[in-house]
């Protein structure tokens, strides 16, 4: 995939500064630091509980950092107005962050609704199209769906969210061979137009893909992982 | 897109996934014949259930059966995990706010125009001024639904939250509950406007305090949470 800005001297799109969280009196983050560029894909690696979600939410600001603070474009998160935020920067979680009970293509046409945009249905079917999404299934309930038909969704939302960054926590769960390499085209093509993609894995084909690699380790974002 | 159109695109996405699901209606109506059902026994006198218990049964029951709608109010959001993004539209969370509370107000109407025809059969009675005592439940529904919509926003990730929102609700609700009894106990008596205009005026007055402050503690709460 696409080389890192950083080098090129481009402003991060995303700043974690000294950020902190904690549960009770246990530290899941303490001190954190991490910038991401434009055009870059970074992995987030670490073992389970390390922290990995927990700085994906901060970072989209599902959470608000403890200690410390995150820029959005050189400005503090808390100072970016909430649908700015979420059209600035998509985020895949644990959940798919679709209306089970509705179809793919509703899903879809009510989130550009959201951000005050009138939908294109056309674009939607092809936009769920690029991520497998057969015709005959995007006008069903996803909760009809299979897992993997759910991330794929769920991917497709991303791709068509036209967000500077995504945050995707652990985005090839559920997905066969093919659904991963349509996740890594996707991706690919993503940091090619500039988008700055920063997923947390365990994939190894996955991680591999992406341009720079950091260890988030005891609650630390530690150097380059190997 | 303006405030009122996302929010009534909200409210139709949700009557879509009402109308699909079917579940949450059909509870509450279930759940109010039976509240009947077993008030009417509670309150048999003479082999016959006693009128003057109508009013208390009439509006506990509907204060029940309306939990039940707001414990579902949020589960398509939390489950899908769609919730943040519906606090960052272009509107902030208020077109969510004013959906949901759409939402349980039509939920609460349905089920109050098949609970009145219930209690009037099991009491063996008739409303003596139909159109005021549907003016104090009309007052008495959009208390309930305002109020109700706000406590379950707050305490949708709340652990125990079934235990918790009658715990919180219920006595906010009292001035409404309250005033609705003694308005349809006092109209079923035949009393005189200067008897119970009193009490509807109270419902009133408490239905403005909390259409202007329940949107905008939800908008405080969730924009202060993301």
């Amino acid at each position: 995939m696409q080389e890192s800005s950083q080098t090129s001297g481009s402003r991060p799109v995303l700043q974690a500064s000294s950020v902190a969280w904690a549960v009770g009196d246990r530290f899941v983050l303490l001190d954190a630091d991490l910038s991401i560029f434009p055009g870059e894909c970074l992995a987030l690696t670490g073992d389970n509980g390390a922290g990995k979600s927990t700085l994906l939410d901060l970072l989209a600001a599902v959470r608000t950092a403890q200690a410390g603070e995150i820029r959005l474009y050189n400005t503090p998160l808390s100072q970016v107005e909430p649908a700015e935020i979420a059209r600035r920067i998509a985020r895949l979680g644990h959940k798919p962050g679709l209306y089970l009970d509705l179809s793919a293509c509703e899903n879809l046409i009510l989130f550009e609704a959201l951000q005050g945009r009138q939908a294109d249905k056309e674009t939607i079917a092809a936009r769920l199209g690029e991520v497998g999404i057969l015709p005959a299934d995007q006008h069903r309930p996803v909760r009809a769906f299979s897992r993997g038909m759910l991330q794929r969704t769920a991917l497709g939302r991303i791709v068509h969210s036209q967000a500077d960054v995504w945050l995707l926590d652990e985005p090839s769960t559920g997905l066969d061979a093919s659904g991963l390499q349509i996740l890594l085209r996707t991706i690919e093509q993503a940091c090619a137009q500039g988008t700055a993609v920063v997923l947390a894995s365990h994939d190894p084909p996955l991680i591999q893909a992406c341009s720079r690699r950091v260890r988030v380790s005891g609650g630390r974002v530690l150097a380059e992982a190997a | 897109m303006s405030l009122l159109r996302l929010s009534w695109l909200l409210y139709r996405k949700d009557l879509q996934i009402a109308a699909r699901s079917k579940e949450v209606l059909g509870f509450m109506l279930l759940f109010a014949v039976l509240c009947v059902v077993v008030f009417a026994f509670g309150f048999l006198r003479a082999g016959a259930a006693a009128d003057a218990e109508l009013p208390g049964v009439l509006w506990v029951t509907l204060l029940f059966s309306s939990t039940v709608g707001l414990l579902r109010l949020f589960t398509p959001e939390d489950e899908g995990g769609v919730l943040d993004l519906m606090h960052r539209s272009i509107h902030g969370s208020l077109p969510l706010f004013l959906s949901k509370a759409l939402l349980q107000l039509t939920y609460t109407g349905v089920v109050t125009v098949l609970l009145v025809p219930t209690v009037l059969l099991f009491f063996d009675a008739h409303l003596q001024a139909p159109g005021l005592v549907a003016a104090a439940l009309a007052l008495g529904l959009i208390g309930q639904a305002t109020l109700g919509t706000l406590c379950a926003a707050l305490l949708m990730q709340v652990r125990m939250r079934e235990v918790l929102l009658p715990l919180l609700l219920y006595p906010l609700l009292a001035p409404v509950v309250l005033g609705g009894v003694q308005v349809t106990a006092h109209l079923q008596q035949g009393a005189g406007p200067e008897v119970w205009g009193g009490w509807l005026g109270l419902m009133a007055a408490y239905d403005v305090v909390l259409l202007v402050l329940a949107p905008w503690l939800h908008e405080r709460v969730t924009q202060g949470a993301a």
